[in-house]
């Protein structure tokens, strides 16, 4: 908790800084150098101007403190829900109960998952009046029946219910054989016995485990900022042909600089806010003692953000060549829902990998292909289904695949860019050789 | 011998139309060179072929005796038809940023920015977003675009559209600083009289073709003489009829025009109006920039 508080004092102190530095820029008339940063050539101040703008726009700040605040919640909800489940059960016991009776009631605490402290009453009626006034959780009365405060429906799944029903099935069974005459160190014996080996004519989906949460988070995020990195770029791209400012643009640098400049921009603000998010979740995990970090978790995450970024790489310039194609928001919403389909699909298939724990044979072809392989490949890694020259493989095709799109992207948009007035059409573009 | 932009023999379809049919014309560095043409000539396309921004079917550009490279490009300043910066931005790193894609230094790019915004009096909108800024006030900034790294060569598409009076003289007289400083400045514009007072050169153009190009004066001097006189007992010209060597091609408000043919003698028609009643007007007129320009593309 204190955690959270210190990176809320922090995200504020920012904010108040970043305010008192843009009353200071607004109260100076001279203009201030514009910051381009220790790059050099063109690609570098095409991209330090659009970083500059990006962090200068409310979208961006707002957007991150409102993804930053739901991964808390995400992360310290469900620790703060187990600490308070874990609470001892009270456990009242009328009645000398033996050492056989005390280690049963141990091994359904245990075999439910919660712990318990017992309570020796010195009647039936004053251990009633405690489990009325709440003091106890249930009544063990002589070994023989148990009392509890209200009738438990046979759907009630709380952990106290189970250890109701772990108890009463285990002194049931150690009555039974009392009852047969079995002595008490027997029916210890009897009661302790190591279970049967069990074999299995093939291996089944793998047990559920803290990874599965997080490539269901990897997932999200892969998904969430895909969808809103790429659609800046369109828009972005699609603002500069509209207010028509990439007529002088051209005048000064190549189609394919502002190209690259463009998209290197967006992407540095990107990956800056994803690992922002990422070092953030990291934090605040270790922070709180989520298991969100057990396992094979790390190479997981390691492994969304990689393909977050080979995603990135691949999407960005499809939609920069879309953006060029169109010059108004509602030709720019008919584009966003076919160009996003692909996201769609590989983000659903892998969500249903992850909730059903395996991976099809499809979902394995899907993991070489570029447009999926940023959500199914991390979703391999996380079930350790992938080796790491087919990781490398699946890497070294979407690069390959990136370069070729990237090259066709520059070619529609070289195209595309300066004609005004209406959408421009792929079929068009193709069909002329030149703007 | 001072640089010289030439276009050769540029051509260009689109489908059908010829945008660009062999178009060949030079503009010479230290004038302001005025590039006319009906709507649909082909002055956006050339202006484009210059910067590179549209693929030629043939012909090519040069500047100072060497083909026109994106290192070139760098060195000219373009202020294109269809007005755009970025609306979000701040006026004053705009120019800067313009100033820094054409290869200034960041310090000279700030110095060059402030001083251009001052000099075209929008010095105090330097930290206002573009967007804020009025209609004539935005084409300022963009002109600054164009001029802040001190182009060799000025492309301007239309500058003086939608500027009032005071707008007008304010980039004419940077127009005309630029092109006494050495400058090739070509600009093209449907404001006739105003291109008549800023240029010494005029290129005009029809259906992507020259059709003529020369000085203001030299072209405004050409063709027939003619004369505009006014007889007051005679307001309808009657004394102007069946003058040798003299046709009378308009009568409006008691003025007579006359265009004079070859070997017609002004001094002879003087004699004429003068029998006719009293003198009170006799002017030799120059021809008009937009009649040579009507002439030109009819």
């Amino acid at each position: 908790m204190s955690f959270l508080i210190v990176g809320l004092v922090l995200v504020l102190l920012a904010l108040r800084l970043w305010r008192y530095r843009r009353r200071r820029r607004r109260t100076d008339g001279a203009p201030k150098p514009l910051w381009l940063g220790p790059y050099a050539g063109d690609v570098a101040m095409i991209s330090a101007r659009e970083i500059r703008e990006r962090l200068r726009g409310r979208v961006l700040r707002v957007g991150t403190v409102i993804i930053l605040g739901v991964i808390a919640a995400a992360i310290v909800i469900p620790v703060l829900d187990k600490s308070s489940g874990s609470t001892a059960e009270r456990v009242g016991v009328v009645g000398q109960a033996t050492a056989l009776q005390k280690g049963l009631i141990k091994a359904s605490a245990n075999e439910v998952g919660v712990s318990y402290r017992l309570f020796p009453e010195p009647s039936v009626t004053a251990a009633r009046a405690r489990l009325q006034a709440g003091n106890l959780d249930l009544v063990i009365v002589e070994a023989s029946s148990l009392v509890v405060p209200t009738t438990i429906s046979p759907t009630d799944g709380s952990s106290s219910a189970q250890l109701v029903e772990a108890i009463a099935k285990n002194l049931g069974i150690a009555k039974a054989l009392a009852d047969l005459g079995i002595t008490s160190s027997q029916a210890s014996s009897v009661l302790s016995a190591k279970p049967l080996r069990v074999v299995a004519l093939q291996h089944g989906p793998a047990p559920k485990s803290p990874v599965h949460s997080v490539s269901v988070f990897g997932l999200i995020i892969v998904f969430v900022m895909l969808s809103q990195y790429n659609t800046w770029i369109l828009i972005g791209v699609m603002e500069e042909k509209s207010s028509r400012v990439v007529e002088v643009l051209l005048a000064a640098v190549r189609p394919m600089q502002l190209l690259a400049g463009k998209v290197l921009g967006i992407g540095l603000v990107a990956f800056a806010q994803a690992t922002l998010i990422l070092a953030f979740a990291l934090a605040l995990g270790k922070a709180v003692g989520s298991s969100f970090l057990q396992g094979s978790a790390p190479a997981a995450l390691a492994a969304t953000f990689l393909w977050l970024v080979l995603g990135y790489a691949f999407y960005c310039w499809v939609y920069a060549a879309a953006g060029s194609t169109v010059e108004r928001q509602d030709q720019v919403q008919s584009l966003v829902f076919p160009l996003s389909l692909p996201i769609i699909f590989g983000y659903i298939m892998a969500l249903t990998a992850v909730t059903s724990g395996s991976a099809s044979e499809l979902f394995k072809v899907l993991a070489y292909l570029p447009p999926t392989a940023p959500f199914a490949m991390p979703v391999l890694v996380g079930f350790g289904e992938v080796t790491w020259w087919e990781f490398a493989g699946s890497a070294l095709i979407s690069i390959g695949c990136t370069v070729l799109v990237a090259k066709l992207a520059t070619s529609i948009y070289r195209r595309a860019i300066l004609r005004t007035g209406r959408r421009v059409h792929l079929r068009e573009l193709l069909a002329s050789p030149s703007r | 011998m001072p640089a010289q932009l030439e276009i050769q023999g540029l051509s260009r379809r689109f489908g059908e139309i010829h945008a660009l049919d062999d178009l060949t014309f030079t503009v010479p560095a230290g004038k302001v060179v005025g590039f006319l043409g009906p709507n649909g000539a082909g002055k956006t396309t050339t202006m484009r072929a210059i910067f590179g921004l549209v693929d030629l079917d043939g012909g090519g550009v040069r500047w100072d005796g060497q083909p026109v490279d994106q290192a070139a490009r760098r060195r000219f300043g373009y202020m294109p038809e269809e007005r755009g910066l970025y609306p979000g931005m701040l006026v004053g790193d705009q120019v800067e940023y313009l100033g820094r894609l054409h290869g200034m230094a960041p310090s000279d790019a700030m110095h060059a920015a402030a001083t251009w915004l001052e000099q075209l009096g929008i010095a105090s909108r330097s930290r206002s977003k573009l967007e804020a800024l009025s209609h004539g006030n935005q084409q300022r900034v963009q002109l600054a675009c164009a001029l802040v790294h001190g182009p060799e060569m000025l492309i301007l598409d239309e500058p003086l559209a939608g500027l009032d009076p005071p707008g007008i003289d304010a980039i004419g007289a940077v127009l005309k600083d630029q092109a006494r400083s050495g400058t090739c400045v070509l600009f093209s514009s449907h404001q006739l009289d105003q291109v008549e007072s800023l240029c010494e050169e005029v290129v005009i153009i029809d259906h992507g073709r020259l059709v003529t190009a020369g000085g203001v004066d030299e072209l405004a001097t050409s063709g027939s003489n003619r004369l505009v006189v006014r007889v007051e007992e005679d307001r309808d010209g009657a004394w102007a009829r069946g003058l040798p060597g003299a046709t009378v091609s308009e009568i409006a408000g008691g003025e007579v025009r006359l265009e004079l043919g070859e070997g017609a003698d002004p001094q002879q028609v003087l004699r004429a109006a003068m029998r006719a009643g009293t003198v009170t007007e006799f002017v030799l007129e120059r021809r008009r920039l937009s009649e040579v320009f009507r002439e030109a593309v009819t």
